[in-house]
């Protein structure tokens, strides 16, 4: 689905290695009936091969399509490397949820000051990772597979109306500048106004919000 | 291996010092679940190690600097690096270590143990909540839920046709699921897998293996630690000792 954070990372990771892929939008307010043989509880992204092998989690696909395909490598080879991307991915797992309700509670004109408290306090712990490092991004003066994990939800910060809960992190904002510099992260951006549709379709809870903007 | 049914070290304690060249340390607890999953690692690979057991009701200050959140297992090896979270530190000491690999080379097969992992996550907090369960009533739901966990399991092992979740020879997934399986007993939650015969054979199977048997903990035990644990006490973590 276009607009999905988790599937965004699978795109991110399909298009920084040169993956040849197709995609298969899912309207998931009208799951087709077919769509539940591909996962059982209907839900995005899912990775289909040509021999008809099934893989979801977002993290699970991306770190196969990092291993099945060659080219560039996103994670790093170096085993404590990857266990310190693996951790850092831990770190970051509240950030999801806690966007996602101040996105439905301020759609819902309700109060969500503690919500962003918490949210602001999980970027103090993603800030003080790249403070320590002294690097520009999360795994080193390279981009890689972590920022392309997080990204997605820092990209909606602004469209959601959350964007000053980074107001109290420089490092982690010089890092979203150097994320919007990167040529994947460009090539797959959203424009402002089109998320802006979708949002305002799916709070009213309108099926077609999945294709706003498509012709 | 050294240290492994050493007494705990606690609050005033002093830190240890640096780990060795050629040995990795995991800082543990004898009962705890999570850490059991990296010690059947450590002994599946032959990793020569040593073990530090930590009193998780009375933590030494020191911990919180090897793993902010103050949980084991954690993994430090000899030039001072810190991997925590039970799945990772497995998975580090498969790629970090040669030997037998306990996780599939194939990219889709690696992926399936990932998602089957992904499948029992929410075996663990079940367990805990059983375990701390104040009203006896509260006990069916729970146990009705465990079933329905398991039952996802036994259909993998259904669609698979295997003995184990990997295939027909025990792998990193049958490590990781195995610790909440052999609690079953000592928390007298038997029923729950009676009517999954699949993952009966499976427990039995895994009892067999040389590495599961060398790091089980007997129901006795489990059910001191278990009392003790509930009762808060700071003794729990080295009952038996």
């Amino acid at each position: 689905m276009r607009f999905c954070p988790y599937s965004h990372r699978t795109r991110l990771v399909l298009k920084a290695k040169g993956i040849r892929h197709e995609i298969v939008n899912i309207n998931l307010r009208n799951k087709p009936e077919w769509y539940y043989t591909k996962h059982p509880l209907g839900q995005i992204p899912v990775l289909e091969t040509s021999q008809c092998q099934l893989i979801y989690e977002s993290v699970i696909a991306c770190e196969y399509l990092d291993d099945a395909y060659p080219g560039r490598k996103l994670f790093p080879c170096d085993p404590y490397e990857r266990a310190r991307q693996k951790m850092l991915s831990e770190l970051f797992c509240k950030v999801p949820q806690l966007t996602k309700e101040c996105l439905v509670a301020l759609r819902c004109r309700r109060e969500c000051t503690d919500l962003k408290v918490a949210l602001r306090q999980e970027f103090c712990n993603l800030e003080e990772i790249l403070d320590y490092q002294n690097t520009t991004f999360f795994g080193g003066d390279c981009i890689s597979m972590i920022d392309y994990l997080l990204w997605p939800w820092f990209e909606r910060l602004d469209v959601y109306g959350i964007a000053d809960c980074v107001s109290h992190t420089p490092a982690l904002r010089l890092w979203i500048a150097s994320m919007k510099q990167d040529p994947t992260v460009c090539a797959l951006l959203t424009d402002k106004s089109i998320f802006q549709g979708y949002l305002s379709l799916y709070f009213q809870n309108n099926p077609n919000a999945f294709d706003f903007g498509l012709c | 291996m050294s240290g492994v049914s050493a007494r705990s070290l606690a609050k005033g304690s002093a830190p240890p010092g640096p780990v060795p060249e050629g040995l990795i340390r995991v800082y543990s607890m004898r009962f705890c679940p999570f850490a059991e999953r990296t010690l059947l690692v450590l002994k599946a690979k032959g990793i020569r190690h040593e073990v530090i057991n930590i009193n998780l009701k009375n933590k030494p200050e020191w911990f919180f600097k090897k793993n902010p959140l103050g949980l084991v297992p954690v993994l430090e090896n000899s030039k001072g690096q810190l991997i925590y979270e039970s799945a990772i530190t497995c998975e580090y000491l498969d790629e970090a270590y040669s030997g037998k690999k306990l996780l599939p080379e194939d990219p889709y097969e690696k992926a399936c143990q990932k998602m089957i992992f992904e499948l029992f996550s929410k075996v663990p907090s079940l367990v805990t909540s059983f375990l701390r369960r104040q009203n006896k009533e509260d006990c069916s739901g729970l146990k009705e839920e465990l079933h329905r966990e398991f039952s996802k399991l036994e259909e993998v092992l259904t669609n698979k046709k295997t003995a184990f979740f990997g295939g027909n020879s025990l792998s990193m997934i049958d490590y990781l699921i195995w610790p909440w399986l052999e609690r079953l007993e000592a928390l007298e939650l038997n029923e729950c897998v009676d009517h999954t015969p699949k993952l009966k054979l499976w427990m039995a199977a895994m009892r067999k293996d040389p590495t599961v048997s060398a790091v089980l903990i007997d129901v006795k035990a489990h059910k001191g630690f278990i009392d003790l644990y509930l009762q808060n006490s700071p003794e729990a973590c080295d009952y038996g000792l």
